[in-house]
């Protein structure tokens, strides 16, 4: 550990505690919807080595799944998470959420010249209708600062984290439906359950319903 | 040759330093201060109505400082006549996610629609918030200058030199009226004062406490300007 702190490369590991969100005062969206989250989700890890300074470890640990989970269940009226492989097909849905990580970047004081730590964290979410065909593809870019003067270092990065967490949790609140048009997959469903079944869209009708302007890059 | 007892050495520096917090405690320097007031209408507070004071977002760039919130509300809470001051946070929580950084109301004209939103009157109906006091602005080291130096051996220690600095402390609270979804005006502060640090062996700061003194004038002058009753 010395000998860490005389060569500069000392590290500091910050972990997430189970961070919550209020309850939103939204009216829920009437529809049913499972999420699956993938594991880099689950147990998200970022690791950085500040230039010429110490290494960072921020480990959300389980915060996403705990964020998300509450916040999809304000969101709808019927809310599961499901574990593994299971197929949107199998579940009686109308709609798949499949939430991840796409960047992950934080500044400390040394960096930004401030007294704040910064955090911003880009999510993807992605949705399938009932039938598992994917229907949007949403990145939302989350940010978070928290003065450390006010907190000190870990846990004003802490903090940092929380509040980016906390910015997505309002965009997709507020933007979701919007972006994405989630809500109408329950019309979708209902009518793929009464009538006979309509013919599977093309790349094309899927890209109508993306999000405008968003490209799904994941390959 | 002078004898020395190196057991009070210890002592002495303690003293020293001692000495240099005092100093620097009692003395501070002089801080200009300018402190005004801009009504829109008339304003006015009923018991058992609140205020919450929150930090313009930092999405549009503010960076007012967390501390400096927290002492504008303790201040214009504390004393006999003293406001009700709900906690931020505790209000943010209530309302979330509608006064989010990324999502609270620039201007008035989006209360309405604001207090239209499933929850949201009600929340703040059963709080009993009157006022939304936004602030704006910081606390800016402006220029600074000289130099000095310190030293330690075993036979004590000390300082040399001068060194100064001037910080700027501008700050502007917006009011919100929530009864009538309106602006009821703006209250500005700013403060500036130049810090001097002389040191012969010992430091002795002479320090301008430009943020605490804003801190003070703002929240007095918000008080007045709430409590107040009078026409524009």
């Amino acid at each position: 550990m010395f000998v860490a702190a005389l060569c500069g490369c000392a590290g500091s590991r910050v972990s997430l505690q189970n961070p919550t969100i209020p309850e939103p005062l939204i009216e829920k969206l009437q529809i049913s919807v499972a999420a699956r989250y993938p594991s880099a989700f689950d147990n998200f890890v970022h690791e950085e080595q500040v230039i010429g300074k110490e290494k960072w470890t921020i480990d959300l640990g389980g915060a996403n799944r705990l964020l998300f989970t509450q916040l999809f269940g304000s969101m709808f009226t019927d809310f599961m998470v499901v574990e593994g492989n299971a197929k949107p097909s199998d579940l009686q849905i109308d709609a798949f959420i499949e939430p991840s990580i796409d960047a992950f970047e934080f500044s400390v004081p040394n960096q930004s010249q401030k007294d704040e730590f910064a955090v911003w964290i880009r999510y993807r979410i992605k949705i399938f209708d009932g039938a598992g065909v994917q229907v949007a593809n949403w990145p939302i870019a989350a940010y978070g600062k928290s003065q450390s003067s006010t907190f000190g270092g870990d846990e004003a990065l802490r903090r940092a984290a929380v509040l980016a967490m906390r910015d997505a949790a309002a965009l997709i609140i507020m933007q979701m439906d919007k972006s994405t048009g989630i809500s109408k997959l329950r019309d979708t469903s209902a009518r793929s359950n009464s009538a006979p079944p309509p013919v599977i869209p093309n790349d094309e009708g899927v890209q109508n319903f993306v999000a405008e302007g968003i490209r799904d890059d994941s390959g | 040759m002078i004898p020395v007892n190196r057991s009070e050495l210890p002592y002495k520096i303690a003293l020293r330093v001692v000495f240099a917090v005092l100093a620097g405690t009692i003395l501070s320097a002089c801080v200009t201060s300018r402190v005004e007031h801009i009504k829109e209408g008339t304003t006015g507070i009923a018991e058992g109505e609140a205020i919450v004071i929150m930090a313009k977002s930092y999405h549009l760039g503010n960076e007012t400082e967390e501390k400096f919130i927290e002492c504008v509300g303790d201040s214009i809470g504390r004393g006999r006549d003293g406001l009700r001051v709900i906690p931020n946070q505790e209000f943010v929580d209530a309302l979330f996610p509608w006064f989010e950084p990324r999502t609270a109301p620039a201007e008035t004209k989006g209360l309405p629609a604001l207090m239209s939103r499933p929850g949201v009157a009600e929340s703040i109906k059963r709080q009993g918030v009157r006022y939304v006091v936004w602030l704006d602005g910081d606390t800016d080291k402006t220029a600074g200058g000289g130099s000095m130096s310190c030293a330690i051996g075993p036979g004590g220690g000390g300082c040399f030199g001068f060194a100064w600095w001037q910080n700027e402390s501008e700050y502007e609270a917006t009011v919100w009226d929530l009864d009538g979804l309106e602006d009821a005006g703006t209250v500005s502060a700013d403060f500036s004062g130049t810090s001097f640090l002389p040191a012969i062996v010992v430091p002795v700061p002479l320090i301008a406490r430009t943020r605490a003194k804003a801190c003070k004038g703002l929240a007095d002058q918000l008080k007045l300007f709430i409590v107040a009753d009078e026409e524009v």
